[in-house]
């Protein structure tokens, strides 16, 4: 039992994601010069506690509880109702249906012929 | 898959170990394709965020180089202040193992001894080997010296038993 506690400190204490192109994204934006590397191994952390709270939220937040699946949508609802993850929406548009898309289109059409 | 468009913008990290930490965060958990994929852009999303932000950081200081305290500044302002433990242990936890590391190679470089001490041993070792070459010889010497005496006193003591020996057959015969 105590094996699998350590197994999951060392886990935790160690980085997965490679953090030579994490310095690469990084340096990718715009402005940014140089990057101590120290900085660079917090980066790198943080984005993958990032990639596991996300994955975790979106999960909890989801209609994919109890059907065990981790769905597209998931990601969008989080992002747009989570304030932490609300940077998000640029890249997540929630998608529509088509038919739900022409329904608003028709009740504006409505709504200008009202006016 | 490589890639040879030199676009920045499609930097992201590997599919592969996205994966993995979803299979971990999530395990049995079914994930749809398209949402891997999001994941993937949220991540190189979130880069950008944290940089910016502690680029903008860092400006504000008097400091060219993005340090670890702006990064930790980012994390806070933007809401992700609950990661700042784990992340600084992990960079304590990094920094310990690049110091056991330099330690150990240097260690097996020299086999813990430092270069004069190497020397010095040498020099002792050489000494040591003269000493014990000239106490062989020595000892050498002796012996040689020693086994003459002997050689000397024994044809002394038998030339002296010859004379003694011819006095005595002369008793001898008289006893007869």
């Amino acid at each position: 039992m105590s094996d699998n506690n350590t197994e999951k400190d060392e886990r935790k204490k160690t980085i997965s994601l490679p953090i030579s192109r994490v310095r690469l994204i990084m340096k990718s934006s715009p402005d940014v010069s140089s990057i101590n590397q120290d900085a660079l191994f917090l980066t790198t952390k943080a984005t993958e506690l990032f990639v596991q709270h996300l994955a975790r939220a979106s999960f909890n937040n989801g209609s994919g509880r109890d059907t065990n699946t981790l769905s597209y949508t998931d990601l969008a609802n989080t992002a747009e109702e989570n304030d932490t993850f609300h940077f998000l929406t640029d890249i997540l548009p929630q998608k529509i249906l088509a038919r739900d898309y022409l329904k608003s289109l028709e009740d504006m059409k409505e709504d200008e012929a009202d006016l | 898959m490589a890639s040879t468009s030199g676009n920045d913008d499609d930097l992201t990290i590997p599919r592969a170990a996205i994966n993995k930490m979803i299979k971990e965060t999530l395990p049995n958990v079914r994930v749809a394709n398209d949402a891997r994929e999001l994941v993937v852009n949220c991540c190189t999303e979130f880069i950008h965020l944290i940089s910016s932000e502690a680029n903008e950081i860092c400006n504000k200081s008097d400091k060219k180089t993005i340090s670890p305290e702006h990064v930790i500044n980012a994390l806070e302002s933007l809401g992700f202040a609950s990661y700042i433990t784990e992340v600084k242990d992990v960079l304590q936890e990094c920094k310990t193992v690049a110091m056991k590391r330099r330690k150990a190679s240097s260690r097996l470089e020299n086999l813990g001894i430092p270069e004069e001490e190497l020397l010095r041993q040498q020099q002792e070792l050489f000494a040591k080997a003269r000493q014990q070459q000239a106490e062989l010889a020595q000892q050498e010497w002796l012996q040689m010296q020693q086994a003459a005496q002997q050689a000397q006193m024994a044809a002394a003591s038998i030339s002296a038993n010859q004379q003694a020996g011819s006095s005595q057959d002369e008793d001898e015969d008289d006893d007869m």
